[in-house]
């Protein structure tokens, strides 16, 4: 609720503040139903009477960099995922401060200038955001038993984790209410039927936050920029933020992975560097990285934490875990984008219909069971359900050779049964086959009915279509 | 599904296994030799299943009937698989080392008539680059020098169909292995494509292998989902 508190807010009127979703409201509006992380319209039509916001996150960002010095004065190693949300480990400052209980307090005494402060404390980041959501002004929730309490959660806090409306709305169809429904069904099922997601969503619901496997970084994954006029003006540090962005995520994209958390680093004409670590469930894109860094760099600029002006900047991923590796379809992305280069080259010597993609679709014929598309364009409609019976298709194996249309087959028949076949120049004597099978045709479109065969010769074996006393050629098993 | 398995009854001789024929070596071009029927198009596809899984793969198609439904049978994945559909003569090796050059798998026909300059070209593109290669030539073997091991199909035999009655399920092709790649013997063995175990049926170099064979799976994994 960070959102909130900026200055120009209007005081004493429901508010609602927004992106593409809502990130802040007031109490009167999510009593008409309004949720955090429920998109803008919905919200909007739920809570007609609110004053809305948009979200101005560097602003925000640069207010919230005073909660975070007074923080990472008690406990080091702040992770920040935005303004209004940060996590520290705890582990260490319980030794030092005696208690959970003593850290939760000075937490909340030290930020309570600069808000409404909310603290909770459990084992793993996403518990200890849901804990401190339901804690109230001095009175943090310190968690003791994090299986039991994630259980009690309404499914909706998962929005928030796994980002995906449509796997909530399922899980809510299928009669799940809770996380401890949730996790009482099978791994095993939701990652067949919900994949990633569906196996992420029940980690969290079981007490298996995100495992930070903290991973030896090369150093040469780190970037950094040095600047002989020091940066003092913000336009300056935005065009820094985008550039040294963009340098790491390469860097990282060519090693398959991607950042969990980085490092912001820097370096005033005067003084001592600063350095500050971002954190993101979903490992870092390039815009949302950009942002990250932009939004740091700015509340030091704005704030006059580098004074002089930044002359060195470095960004450093800390956290690459095995959930951070964006490997996608085509694995490595340094990989992905030289066969994307490859065919695009080949592409351009054989013009758009040259290469192409297929999908499964259904259908009786085998030529009808694959929708094409160019390579590179959106994919082809599917214009038959491949999941159908499509009862009369030919069986499979398939034939590896498909005439694009079908062609005319020299048929030699003997009582009905096929005897020999003309292949070029040669007869080839049938050695066996099977069907025929009934094609009906569509009469309506004026098709009419044929007969199939799987005919085999010396030579190989072929599907034949006989349409209209004529044979035809269909496919090659190849 | 779709992939082909070794099942070791005794020790191996030294020299490759008969699995590794059947298995795309980096930068090592295969060359599948045989005539149209003879069953080497679903074999060459075969081959992508793998390197599917991790990557793209592409199949350069000179005719334009190749069918990625036989594909997709043989385990390549529907989303990895592109197919380049190459008529002209003067283009395709241009286009096909483009290829080469930039994705980690391609099976290719090679149209009659290729000079032998350009194709050790190819080859020499694909061990700079480490690239999975099956070259299916449509009219005279490779040049010398340019596969490293090549498969030739002596022979076809379907089962399945009985005059009218039954369907194609499966078939057997015999497979004469030769070249570096084969251990500089020429060496014959049995592919079954359609899940069952069968004996190797001539063994020139006695080894005693049983070749284990789902190219054909029952159904294609992407249609299925």
């Amino acid at each position: 609720m960070w959102s909130l508190t900026r200055p120009d807010a209007p005081q004493d009127k429901p508010l609602l503040v927004v992106d593409d979703r809502v990130t802040a409201a007031t109490p009167e509006v999510l009593e008409a139903g309004v949720t955090l992380g429920m998109p803008r319209r919905e919200a909007e039509a739920l809570a007609p009477f609110a004053t809305v916001l948009t979200r101005d996150v560097g602003e925000e960002a640069r207010r919230f960099e005073a909660v975070i010095e007074v923080i990472e004065a008690l406990i080091p190693r702040v992770e920040v995922v935005e303004p209004g949300l940060l996590f520290v480990p705890v582990g260490g400052a319980v030794r030092f401060y005696g208690g959970e209980d003593i850290i939760a307090m000075k937490v909340a005494e030290g930020i309570a200038g600069y808000g409404e402060a909310l603290v909770g404390i459990a084992d793993g980041p996403f518990a200890a955001r849901w804990a401190a959501a339901r804690s109230a002004v001095g009175d943090p929730v310190i968690v003791e038993d994090t299986l039991r309490f994630l259980r009690s959660l309404d499914l909706e806090t998962l929005r928030e984790g796994v980002a995906s409306d449509s796997l909530i709305a399922t899980f809510r169809w299928l009669g799940i209410s809770t996380l401890g429904d949730l996790a009482g069904f099978p791994r095993d099922a939701l990652a067949t039927r919900f994949g990633h997601e569906g196996v992420l969503a029940h980690k969290l619901a079981s007490g298996e936050d995100r495992n930070a496997l903290p991973r030896e970084i090369a150093d040469e994954l780190s970037v950094e920029m040095e600047f002989e006029d020091p940066l003092e003006h913000v336009d300056a540090v935005a065009f820094a933020a985008r550039n040294i962005s963009e340098r790491m995520l390469q860097r990282l994209r060519s090693n398959g992975v991607a950042p969990h958390q980085v490092s912001i680093l820097a370096q005033p004409a005067l003084g001592e560097a600063r350095e500050r670590i971002w954190r993101s469930a979903d490992p870092f894109t390039e815009r949302a990285l950009t942002d990250r860094v932009w939004w740091q760099l700015r509340a030091w600029v704005e704030a006059g934490g580098v004074p002089g002006g930044i002359t060195r900047i470095r960004i450093a991923p800390f956290d690459l875990s095995g959930d951070g590796r964006q490997l996608g379809i085509f694995g490595d992305e340094a990989a992905r984008i030289e066969a994307e280069r490859a065919l695009a080259r080949a592409q351009s010597l054989l013009g758009p219909d040259g290469v192409l993609e297929g999908r499964p679709q259904g259908g009786r014929m085998p030529a009808e069971r694959v929708a094409w598309s160019r390579w590179n364009e959106s994919a082809a409609e599917i214009e038959r359900d491949p999941g159908a019976p499509w009862p009369g298709s030919t069986p499979k194996p398939s034939p590896a050779l498909v005439p694009p249309r079908l062609r005319p087959l020299e048929v030699e028949w003997d009582d009905g049964m096929p005897s020999r076949v003309r292949l070029g120049t040669r007869w080839e004597p049938v050695l066996t086959w099977s069907g025929p099978w009934r094609l009906s045709g569509r009469w309506w479109a004026g098709e009419r009915d044929a007969d199939r065969y799987q005919i085999v010769t010396s030579a190989g074996a072929l599907l034949c279509v006989v349409a209209n006393g004529k044979s035809y050629l269909a496919g090659v098993y190849d | 599904m779709g992939k082909l398995e070794i099942d070791l009854a005794a020790p191996l001789l030294d020299g490759p296994r008969e699995s590794d024929f059947l298995r795309l070596q980096p930068g090592k071009i295969t060359e599948l030799v045989g005539e149209t029927g003879a069953g080497l198009t679903r074999i060459g596809l075969s081959l992508l299943a793998e390197p599917s899984r991790s990557g793209p793969v592409v199949v350069v198609d000179t005719r334009g009937w190749i069918s990625p439904e036989a594909a997709w049978e043989t385990g390549v994945e529907a989303e990895s698989l592109v197919i380049v559909r190459c008529h002209e003569r003067p283009l395709w090796s241009r286009v096909t080392a483009a290829l080469i050059e930039g994705v980690p798998a391609v099976f290719a026909e090679v149209p009659v008539g290729m000079k032998d300059q350009d194709l050790r070209r190819l080859g020499a593109l694909a061990r700079a680059r480490k690239t999975l290669v099956a070259f299916r030539p449509m009219g005279p073997r490779l040049p010398a020098g340019v596969s490293h091991l090549r498969l030739r199909s002596l022979g076809i035999t379907w089962e399945g169909a009985d005059r009218g009655h039954g369907k194609l399920k499966g078939r057997r092709i015999l497979l004469e292995a030769s070249g570096k790649g084969a251990g500089g013997i020429t060496r014959r063995f049995e592919v079954e494509d359609g899940g069952r175990k069968i004996e190797q049926v001539e063994d020139e170099s006695k080894n005693p292998l049983r070749l284990v064979s789902d190219v054909v799976a029952d159904q294609a994994r992407r249609a299925a989902g």
